[in-house]
């Protein structure tokens, strides 16, 4: 192979690589001026810092932005099928869908940089989203375990920079550290998992691990080997017991690395553990029906499944923190996911997408609203959203549509994702195996619609407290970041009006 | 021509949709943003509707059909779509037109509401809805817009909120529409699992076409019954129109708009949408399921038209004759005139408009009263609302020739007039008619004429915003007749894919001397019995009404809704509260209790986990590092040995589920 054509079927990450170099440039030397002037005028270098550092933040977001929107065309004129290095990289239309969305969701974590204040390096910053948006690539376009092992940690290594970014708030850099040495020792779990499998098989690429799996009887190293690889990903989508990281990470990282956390980050790690376990891991299935179960990674995953549900709801009922509750709330969320892959094959796969992507956009939208109302009333607790809308009707009215997408009201794209799941995991089995963890779900989604509606009330019923509604920084109009929010609240409110417009397309693109 | 919008028929809703979101996401002080958006937004759809409308003219029996996946299960396919035929394309032309007018009047109407911008929200809202509704090519689709329409006549009539009568009246209208919504429901699921879809055309394998409807068999008959019972509801037939008079708790332009052109006329629509389930299996045009619209609605016609004679609220007088003229339509397309009662649906959706912006032109002229007793002469003082309701009052009276109205009831006399199964219906629709002409010559009368009472103080005519509107109704009502005529029945052919022809011969037809008759009847009579009427004659007081003086107990009969109101009260509202003491009953002692157990175990594990969660494991490393300053101390304390709580989570976990695993082994 040629590398002119390696170059043109990766030229989607090239681009983005790339502008991550241009954004690190740019932020570099643009600091380098303002230090000089900050030298040159002692009195007001706080002013003219600040005011050099949001330039430097509208450049570096503009030319962030528009190079993801470039790789977006790149990635639109990709082949439908291809293979590079075999198997290390593949360009399927799964892939292809999956490229684009996580880059869409970075996108709009760009977007969200633009008004965080607090980061004063906003070049570097944004380099790094870029980079972590490679590693998402590099995951969802691998079959192969060790080029998604390093995807991980290109992504990992990325995201806990993201996570600690902001240097004057000391719950950033707990969160960074906590989320730092959870992911650090998961990460370890998981390359020892894949290097047990490895032993096994004698190969890396999923499709062959397939093939000498079943031909293996099971034995004890196997079944450590499944179990070890699998948690590097229950701790990625902060599944219990592996989220203990995420509140912490959700509440004090700068708000587009927590969106970009909950998002892109979850989006990828859905997809590529659908792989391992449906291509992969294939022989060794198992069942979770509460009837038959049969040793496998899937009763593994239906235990995750319902722990994440019932502890991610119950503990998100005690939360008087917004960014506290979205997190129990993800992991609920995950639980919901795994279930498709627990109900396994091709419809249960991209009802799990269907389930995660809706959910990614629905909740870069509420950490929009939430870094828009920060930056109105300095916090993010209940008390600061209170009577929202008396003062932004329009990001009230968005709230609300995440918030119900969430706990799953029609007609928005959170009930047709319950809905595939559910009726997915329902028909998965003749005998109804699964309706077990149905019906955990559903419990679940009953509670959670208590802490959703919780939010919903502080915004329209409660009246504002006295602080907020005498603050002087009313009217921010951060008109671009409102623009943002109200699309991700079309795209929800389209999703669940015209499900089929993403349904379709990701079960065509399956395997 | 290349009609791009025939095949994107769902932007027609779209936009007044989306006018509505960004209304209501503005702020209360953007008054002006928010009328000038509602009015564009009903341009785009008027605008819209007439390129969908001109290629079905073009071709004869013109119909698109547009089929998407709504979204899929398994094997089951859901598919909704949109339909553009005759029929929608005249109700589009009748919904955009009208409801531009009525938009335009509210914004003088409403021009002191404090609440302005959300109601043109709902407005929109209601817009959107409606034209979605006759554009749909699935009963589903049908069945959701429905609800919306019902949603926003919710929303609209109690708009006024802080008036407990509002809110009764909107719960009420809720409530009622909902039950016959239940039938509905009920219909539409059955006639799914008889012929496994609900599209109406899908190229021959439509419920509505010839291969669905040969799955129905005897069953057809049920499931349209059950249908019919949604339209009964929504057009407020007998037994289910209480709803509809105290509906004119809502703002006036609410009332012409939902509760008399367009909304309540969905019931009619919705029948002659489903007509081909109605006529399954008809011998000479006549069926059961058919027999029951037809009386149905002419219990309903004659009954409203009698109560219309003895109320003194403007607007309760027009709701009732809207009620009547509904079931009018309903005996029409019953006896087999569906062009007819389709006709007489679009000329009423524009007089009956005209009425109740002319009565809300009144009301607000007259701060607010709506007694017509308190009214009198204002047709001095308020000349164009007067020439204005005058030819509304024509055309709903039917007086012939000048008027849309009395074409399209005289086609619907002849329709009844050759119902092979009774006479009946004929002869009941005639006395419908002479008390049509009276009620409209009673209340024509107390508004216009005669001497000035108390609410006729300080009356001034409508502003231009509010009288323009009027005009432009008026002018509809009366040129909309043109191509209603006998001679020349383009609609007619129109709506029933035949190629018109003028035929000047045809002009004057034997039920033109029976409507002039009778409407001349009503209108003499009328005349003779209020001529005095809001003035004291003979031994009579001022304020009693003629009828009332002459036959006390059929007035107060009549005043009082026939009791109607007072029977459900007596028996299905009070079965209903006693099923919801009982329930309640039940709540509290039975379900309660169960709830709280549950609860309680809930809570316990919730604060079980909680505590784990936050206090366990945080605990240890929050308090390595409050009070920290920097990352260096922060490390430094990780070695504290409290991290490794944290991590040990992983390890356990990891075992649990090697444990599991090879447990199942």
């Amino acid at each position: 192979m040629s590398y002119l054509e390696l170059l043109k079927l990766a030229s989607t990450e090239a681009v983005v690589v790339v502008t991550a170099l241009v954004v690190l440039a740019i932020g570099l030397t643009t600091r380098r001026e303002a230090t000089g002037v900050t030298v040159a005028t002692a009195q007001g270098d706080q002013n003219v810092g600040g005011s050099s550092s949001a330039r430097t933040n509208a450049i570096c977001s503009f030319i962030a932005a528009l190079g993801l929107a470039i790789a977006i065309g790149t990635a639109l004129m990709l082949p439908r099928k291809a293979t590079l290095f075999s198997g290390m990289l593949v360009i399927t239309p799964l892939t292809s869908l999956f490229k684009i969305i996580c880059m869409a969701l970075a996108f709009f974590a760009v977007l969200l940089t633009k008004s965080e204040k607090s980061l004063r390096h906003p070049g570097e910053y944004l380099a790094i989203l870029l980079l972590a948006t490679v590693g998402l690539m590099l995951l969802v376009s691998s079959e192969e375990l060790l080029m998604i092992f390093i995807g991980l940690e290109l992504l990992g290594l990325s995201l806990y920079v993201m996570v600690a970014f902001d240097k004057t708030d000391v719950r950033s850099a707990e969160a960074g550290l906590k989320y730092f040495l959870f992911g650090s020792t998961s990460s370890a779990f998981t390359l020892f998992g894949i290097s047990l499998i490895y032993g096994m098989s004698g190969i890396t690429s999923l499709a062959a691990i397939s093939e000498k799996l079943a031909t293996v009887s099971v034995q004890p190293l196997l079944a450590v080997g499944i179990v070890m690889t699998l948690i590097g990903f229950a701790f990625k989508i902060a599944a219990a017991p592996f989220h203990l990281w995420a509140p912490d990470a959700y509440q004090g990282a700068p708000i587009p690395s927590a969106a970009f956390i909950a998002s892109g980050s979850k989006v990828a790690s859905f997809v590529v553990l659908g792989k391992i376990v449906l291509v992969g891991f294939a022989p060794l299935h198992g069942d979770a029906a509460w009837h038959a179960m049969v040793a496998g990674w899937s009763p593994v995953l239906a235990a995750l499944a319902a722990l994440s549900i019932l502890v991610g709801n119950f503990v998100a009922l005690a939360q008087s923190n917004l960014r506290r509750l979205l997190a129990y709330s993800a992991v609920a969320h995950a639980g919901y996911t795994l279930i498709g892959l627990v109900a396994g094959d091709r419809e249960g796969f991209s009802a799990a997408l269907f389930y995660t992507t809706t959910y990614a956009i629905t909740l870069v939208g509420a950490f929009g609203v939430v870094a828009l109302v920060r930056r109105e009333t300095a916090g993010d607790d209940f008390s600061n959203f209170s009577g929202l809308i008396s003062r932004s009707p329009m990001l009230a009215g968005c709230m609300s549509i995440f918030m119900l997408s969430l706990a799953g009201i029609p007609p928005l794209a959170g009930f047709f994702g319950k809905f595939y799941l559910f009726s997915v995991a329902l028909r998965a089995d003749a005998g109804h195996g699964l309706l077990w963890l149905v019906a955990v779900a559903l419990f679940g989604s009953l509670i959670s619609l208590y802490y959703y509606l919780i939010v919903l009330k502080v915004i329209f019923v409660d009246e504002p407290s006295l602080a907020i509604a005498s603050s002087p920084d009313h009217l921010s109009p951060d008109l671009l970041q409102r623009i943002a929010v109200a699309v991700l609240a079309a795209v929800v409110l389209f999703l669940g009006l015209m499900p089929d417009a993403l349904a379709a397309g990701l079960l065509a693109a399956m395997p | 021509m290349n009609f791009r919008i025939v095949t994107n028929l769902w932007l027609i809703p779209a936009v007044p949709f989306a006018a509505s979101l960004v209304i209501l996401s503005l702020s209360k002080a953007r008054r002006k943003t928010a009328a000038a958006l509602a009015v564009a937004g009903q341009i785009a759809a008027l605008a819209m509707s007439v390129l969908a409308f001109l290629p079905t003219l073009q071709t004869n029996n013109f119909r698109v059909v547009q089929n998407f996946t709504w979204f899929t299960f398994g094997e089951e396919v859901l598919r909704l779509g949109f339909v553009l035929d005759p029929l929608a394309a005249a109700m589009l032309m009748m919904i955009a037109l009208v409801g531009l007018c009525i938009f335009v009047f509210s914004i003088g109407y409403m021009a002191d509401d404090k609440r302005f911008t959300r109601f043109f929200a709902y407005l929109s809202f209601f817009s959107g809805a409606m034209l979605g509704l006759v554009i749909a090519n699935s009963l589903l689709l049908l069945f959701v817009f429905w609800e919306l329409v019902g949603l926003a006549s919710y929303l609209l009539i109690g708009f006024w909120i802080e008036r407990p009568s509002a809110a009764a009246a909107a719960k009420k209208a809720f409530i009622t529409t909902r039950i016959g919504d239940m039938g509905f429901f009920l219909g539409m699921l059955w006639l799914y699992n008889r012929s496994g879809t609900l599209l109406f055309y899908d190229g021959g394998t439509g419920c509505l076409e010839s291969a669905g409807l040969a799955l129905l068999g005897a069953s057809a008959t049920f499931i349209v019954l059950l249908i019919f019972f949604g339209a009964v509801g929504k057009s407020g037939q007998f037994p289910l129109h209480v709803w509809l008079p105290d509906a004119m708790e809502g703002p006036t332009p609410v009332s012409a708009l939902i509760h008399a052109a367009t909304m309540v006329a969905a019931g009619v629509f919705l029948v002659a949408r489903v007509y081909p389930l109605f006529s399954l299996g008809a011998i000479n045009g006549v069926t059961s399921s058919l027999t029951v619209v037809v009386w149905i609605g002419v219990t309903t016609a004659l009954m409203a038209a009698l109560i219309a004679i003895a109320q003194a609220d403007i607007k309760r007088i027009l709701a009732y004759s809207t009620v009547s003229q509904l079931g009018l339509m309903m005996v029409s397309l019953g006896v087999g005139g569906v062009p007819a009662g389709i006709m007489h649906l679009l000329a009423h959706g524009f007089f009956k408009t005209l009425l109740f912006l002319g009565a809300g032109s009144v009301i607000h002229g007259c701060h607010g009263e709506h007694d017509i007793r308190k009214m009198g002469g204002l047709r001095r003082v308020m000349p164009v609302t007067f020439f204005t309701y005058a030819i509304g009052m024509m055309a709903l009276s039917g007086v012939p020739f000048f008027f849309s109205g009395s074409w399209t009831k005289e086609e619907i006399l002849h329709a009844t007039a050759h119902w092979p199964r009774s006479h009946a219906p004929y002869y009941l629709i005639l006395a419908g008619i002479i008390l049509t002409a009276l009620y409209m010559t009673r209340q024509i009368i107390y508004v216009f004429f005669g001497n000035a009472r108390a609410a006729s103080d300080r009356v001034h005519e409508s502003p231009r915003v509010m009288t323009m509107p009027l005009t432009a109704l008026a002018l509809c009502t009366i040129f909309f007749g043109v191509v209603l005529t006998s001679a020349w029945p383009w609609l007619h052919a129109y709506l029933t894919g035949e190629p018109a022809h003028f035929e000047i011969t045809r002009l004057i037809q034997p039920m033109f001397f029976v409507s002039l008759v009778l409407v001349s009847a009503g209108v003499v009579l009328g005349i003779w019995m209020y001529r005095k009427a809001g003035a004291q004659a003979r031994d009579r007081p001022a304020e009693i009404d003629p009828l009332e003086y002459a036959q006390p107990a059929l007035f107060r009969f009549l005043a009082n809704k026939m009791w109607i109101d007072e029977f459900y009260g007596r028996t299905v509202i009070a079965f209903s509260w006693a099923g919801a003491r009982l329930s309640d009953w039940m709540d509290r002692y039975f379900w309660d209790g169960l709830v709280r157990g549950f609860g309680a175990v809930g809570q316990l594990f919730a604060m079980f986990t909680t505590s784990v969660d936050e206090r366990g494991i945080n605990a240890g490393v929050d308090e390595t590092t409050a009070g920290t300053r920097g990352l260096g101390r922060l490390l430094s304390t990780t070695h504290s040995g409290q991290i490794q709580i944290y991590l040990g989570v992983v390890a356990i976990g990891m075992l649990a589920l090697l444990l599991l695993y090879a447990w199942l082994a």
